[in-house]
């Protein structure tokens, strides 16, 4: 079972869909942000396996995971730093509170 | 003193469990070593992801997160891509999930812990979760990846052939994104002289 390159996919979609409901469901800012962590790295155990499994990608499956694992920390620096600052003004981490925009 | 050996005795309880597990899949099962690993990280990893988008309290919310990241390192171990794992404990474990656990203590009011964790649409949410996974193993079944049987194992020095040679421009890029993404960070989570505390 570990042979296959199915099962390391069905594995990633599991992944991504767990994340995709937290992002959709949650009410804290850092849980959707935990969730869109857990929907990269969905993507990118799909990327590794598809590195692992298919010949012609060589190496370059292995290469694009490594830059999406950085460009997945930017997005946590910015996107925690922007949440932070929302809450020094709103003093509240919850989502449905931010309504600023809607009056 | 019982209370405080209640977490310990859990803990020890969930390794045995899952070593005992291991041991039935090898023993009894006849399974390979690698299939008896490669089912045990992937339930570990789901079950922690689960519970980062459903716990109450979202210190533990991190904490499973970072359970869930170590599996996942594990499976990038019994896939063939060592270097990977050690990135993903590195920048995940040890970088991203500080960062988290950091942004968490400073935005937690009193009250933070709330009556409602999950917003009034986490039933559609789910609904269309479920509908995502189906799709996403419908068309991974449906579809003919032309894979080889085996799984190709990595030297780390081909990947940084590949990476420093033909991957050398994006490498930095990446690297003069990751600094934008710092000094961004910083701006916006400064505190202005002045301003609201």
């Amino acid at each position: 079972m570990s042979d296959s390159l199915d099962a390391y996919l069905i594995l990633s979609g599991l992944l991504f869909a767990i994340g995709s409901f937290g992002f959709l469901a949650r009410r804290n800012a850092i849980s959707m942000l935990m969730s869109i962590e857990l929907m990269l790295n969905g993507v990118n155990l799909a990327i590794v396996a598809f590195g692992a499994f298919i010949p012609e990608l060589g190496a370059q499956g292995s290469v694009i995971a490594l830059m999406v694992i950085a460009v997945a920390a930017a997005e946590a620096t910015v996107g925690l730093a922007i949440v932070i600052a929302i809450f020094r003004n709103k003093k509240t981490p919850l989502v449905d509170e931010y309504d600023a925009m809607r009056q | 003193m019982a209370r405080r050996l209640v977490p310990i005795i859990l803990a020890l309880a969930v390794i045995g469990a899952v070593i005992g597990i291991a041991a039935i899949m090898l023993v009894v099962l006849g399974q390979d070593w690698e299939d008896a690993l490669f089912w045990i990280l992937a339930a570990v990893m789901l079950g922690a992801g689960l519970l980062v988008v459903t716990m109450r309290d979202i210190i533990r919310c991190g904490l499973a997160m970072m359970v869930c990241f170590g599996a996942l390192a594990g499976i990038y171990v019994v896939l063939g891509a060592p270097l990977i794992a050690a990135a993903q404990v590195i920048v995940y474990i040890g970088a991203i999930s500080v960062l988290i656990l950091f942004a968490i203590m400073l935005t937690q009011t009193k009250d933070a812990p709330s009556r409602l964790v999950f917003q009034t649409q986490a039933v559609p949410a789910a609904i269309s979760a479920v509908v995502i996974a189906v799709v996403i193993a419908l068309s991974i079944g449906a579809t003919d990846w032309a894979e080889v049987p085996e799984r190709i194992r990595l030297a780390t020095d081909a990947l940084s052939q590949v990476l420093f040679n033909d991957f050398v421009l994006p490498f930095e890029i990446v690297s003069v994104i990751l600094l934008a993404a710092v000094v961004g960070g910083v701006f916006l989570a400064k505190r202005e002289p002045g301003g609201p505390s």
